[in-house]
């Protein structure tokens, strides 16, 4: 498939603070993309150049083939999208917001916009005034205003914040739907890793400005290795014979009496022989594929079972560093 | 698609400003009734006077100023040769000099066949109503209005949503600014008719709306053959509603720029400073010049210098009445007041386009 989206290069600072990094990626037409970063990672930075809200300052941005500052207008026509925090006028209602929307875009269709309002579940709401809306239901409108005109692509910032866990699952399968009947392309950022891990196909790592992983994600996580769960009977002593162990790595596992184990390479039987011969009761030793969360936080650097850390700090540019 | 945009823009501004638009025509509602029930009162009627023709009202004008020079004449002589003069320096025989320089433009007029221009109910509702106070409040009105154009987009995130659509930053400008201005035109031309009725009830008759009417070239210099435009009433009327739009555009460029840099609140309040305290500066440094040079025609040039917004249709008003107006009025200096409001408005269009065209939406 060709790509919709394809980022080279791509630079951006914001005086002394370097935002986006020379980062390159693309994304293939029909897919559903990942975009992940912890806060601070220039996720929303490379969107808003996507989106033409931004010049960048090196590299180029295109979508469809259209550069999105230069020739902004023809790349606009090939998507639509939501951001962050869900923008609409609150002085209308949902209805008459989308038809601000759709006006741009050419013509308003009734049918259309009444189509999408039960998309996302908005018909009874969709006439009273968007001020009186929750957060969950602005961003269930936002949604509807990014998929007006139906487009080639969707770019979602963010789009699950503020929404409960029913909106969560109802986005998820709706996103799925676009993709696979509609052959939307769908460009995911999001935070949360569960919800990438199960709706997306192919993901980007985004970290301190720079790609740090990018690739199919049952690659990316297979790629890293294996990992275990073992219950044990004695922790501390499980602890010490595993680290002994060439490339290894074992911590305390969440749960009582159990360790988390992840090696490079396949080595079940040599764990379980070290333990039981060493007089640790073993009471399972469970096989279990890395998730994106592990990946995640080997290449964003942060330490499993931490709490939580501040962001990064500002990445000076090479001519602040000078 | 641009009159889908205007179309977007107008809804909006109705939708979330309606307020404003029913407070100023409560406004207006009241300001009839009190000029009504003053005009009740004071001349013990409840209906219009009788209609006055303009020649009738220029030649009691005439009587008024003769009765003026015997009483003029008549103090000089218990004064001795010198005349006198009055408080700052103005002599008896400069106020007798005014007033035969009155008659004589009068007589001009009258031999003519020449109406003045404060004559019609249509024309003096031109003068009082698109160059006076009622324009000073809403020119700060449109104004602040046309400040929340990209402002209070910002501030409700909406302009990234505008921005990322198929559209070019020149159309979403000119969209707004299209937008602003039939606004104000429509709110402008409502008045000026709400002015016109009340000013037509107090003169007795709306007047005739055909016709001609004459305005002198150089206010500060004797009516006669040389120094006088006729026109057609309804083209003075449309002369000083161009005049007065133009200052509301100018305002509305001004206010552009400023909403496309900042935020809503910022927007608003640097445009109402800017429109307050400009005039208000201007009228400091007048009173300064007045003060120091005594006489006021030495401060005219400030109204280049803060874009006085009003002077151009003020400087057609005192044309007329009891001896040459001051300097700074006529046609001359209303043309010389078009083009400065003209370059400061393609001055304010160009830096808000050049700004909002570069301008990074960082969110």
């Amino acid at each position: 498939m060709a790509p919709i989206v394809e980022v080279d290069r791509l630079s951006k600072h914001f005086g002394r603070v370097r935002a986006v990094n020379e980062i390159s990626f693309s994304v293939a037409e029909g897919e559903v993309f990942g975009f992940l970063g912890p806060n601070g990672a220039g996720k929303t930075t490379t969107i808003r150049i996507l989106l033409g809200l931004l010049h960048a300052d090196g590299g180029t941005a295109r979508i469809g083939g259209h550069d999105c500052w230069t020739d902004h207008a023809n790349a606009a026509r090939q998507f639509g999208s939501t951001l962050e925090q869900p923008a609409l006028y609150g002085f209308l209602s949902g209805r008459d917001n989308l038809r601000q929307f759709a006006r741009i875009l050419g013509r308003v269709d009734e049918a259309h916009i009444s189509e999408l309002l039960d998309l996302v579940g908005m018909t009874e709401r969709a006439d009273d005034k968007v001020k009186r809306y929750s957060m969950g239901m602005r961003q269930r409108v936002a949604l509807a205003q990014g998929m007006l005109g139906k487009p080639r692509l969707l770019i979602l910032d963010e789009p699950t914040n503020g929404l409960d866990p029913n909106g969560i699952h109802g986005l998820r399968v709706l996103l799925r739907k676009l993709a696979t009947e509609q052959g939307m392309t769908i460009f995911f950022s999001s935070h949360l890793l569960s919800e990438v891990e199960e709706l997306c196909d192919r993901v980007v790592v985004l970290h301190r400005g720079e790609v740090k992983a990018a690739g199919p994600l049952d690659e990316l996580m297979t790629t890293k290795g294996f990992k275990y769960r073992i219950d044990v009977s004695d922790v501390d002593q499980a602890l010490e014979i595993l680290r002994a162990l060439d490339g290894v790595a074992a911590e305390p596992g969440t749960i009582k009496d159990s360790i988390t184990v992840t090696s490079p390479t396949d080595q079940a039987r040599i764990i379980n022989q070290a333990l039981v011969s060493a007089g640790v009761g073993v009471d399972q030793l469970v096989h279990t594929q890395k998730g994106l969360e592990d990946v995640y936080m080997e290449l964003t650097g942060a330490t499993p079972g931490s709490t939580l850390s501040s962001p990064p700090p500002p990445q000076p540019t090479a001519a602040a560093r000078r | 698609m641009f009159i889908s945009l205007v179309r977007n823009e107008l809804e909006k501004t109705w939708r979330s400003r309606w307020i404003v638009f029913a407070v100023l025509g409560g406004l207006f509602l009241l300001i009839a009734g009190g000029l009504y029930t003053y005009y009740v009162f004071s001349q013990h009627r409840w209906s219009p006077p009788p209609a006055v023709a303009w020649q009738t009202t220029l030649h009691s004008e005439i009587a008024s100023n003769q009765q003026s020079i015997a009483q003029l004449e008549a103090i000089k002589q218990q004064q001795g040769t010198s005349g006198g003069s009055f408080r700052g320096g103005f002599s008896i025989d400069d106020a007798i000099a005014r007033a035969k320089q009155a008659i004589a433009d009068d007589q001009y007029l009258l031999d003519n066949n020449i109406a003045p221009l404060q004559s019609f109910s249509l024309t003096l509702a031109a003068l009082f109503g698109l160059g006076g106070i009622f324009m000073f409040l809403l020119i700060r009105i449109f104004g602040w209005l046309a400040s929340e154009q990209i402002a209070g987009e910002r501030s409700d995130r909406t302009i990234a949503i505008l921005l990322s659509r198929p559209m070019s930053r020149d159309q979403l400008l000119l969209a707004k600014a299209v937008a602003s201005f039939l606004i104000s035109l429509a709110v402008v031309v409502a008045t000026f008719l709400i002015i016109y009725a009340m000013i037509a009830f107090i003169a007795g008759s709306i007047g005739p709306v055909t016709g001609q009417v004459a305005i002198a070239i150089d206010g500060s210099k004797p009516v006669g053959a040389g120094n006088l435009v006729v026109m057609d009433i309804p083209v003075f009327v449309l002369m000083c509603l161009g005049a007065a739009m133009l200052g509301v555009l100018c305002v509305q460029a001004m206010s552009l720029l400023v909403s496309a840099v900042t935020g809503r609140w910022a927007a608003i309040g640097i445009t109402l400073a800017l429109l307050f305290g400009a005039p208000l500066v201007s009228a400091i440094v007048t009173g300064i010049i007045t003060l120091i040079s005594g006489s006021p025609d030495n401060a005219h040039f400030l109204n280049y210098l803060f874009f006085n917004v009003l002077t151009p249709v003020s400087s057609v008003a005192p044309v007329f009445g009891n001896g040459p107006a001051a300097a700074g009025t006529g046609m001359n200096e209303f043309g010389a007041q078009l083009a400065t409001l003209a370059a400061w408005t393609i001055a304010f269009f160009g830096a808000a386009w050049l700004v909002f065209h570069r301008k990074q939406e960082t969110g």
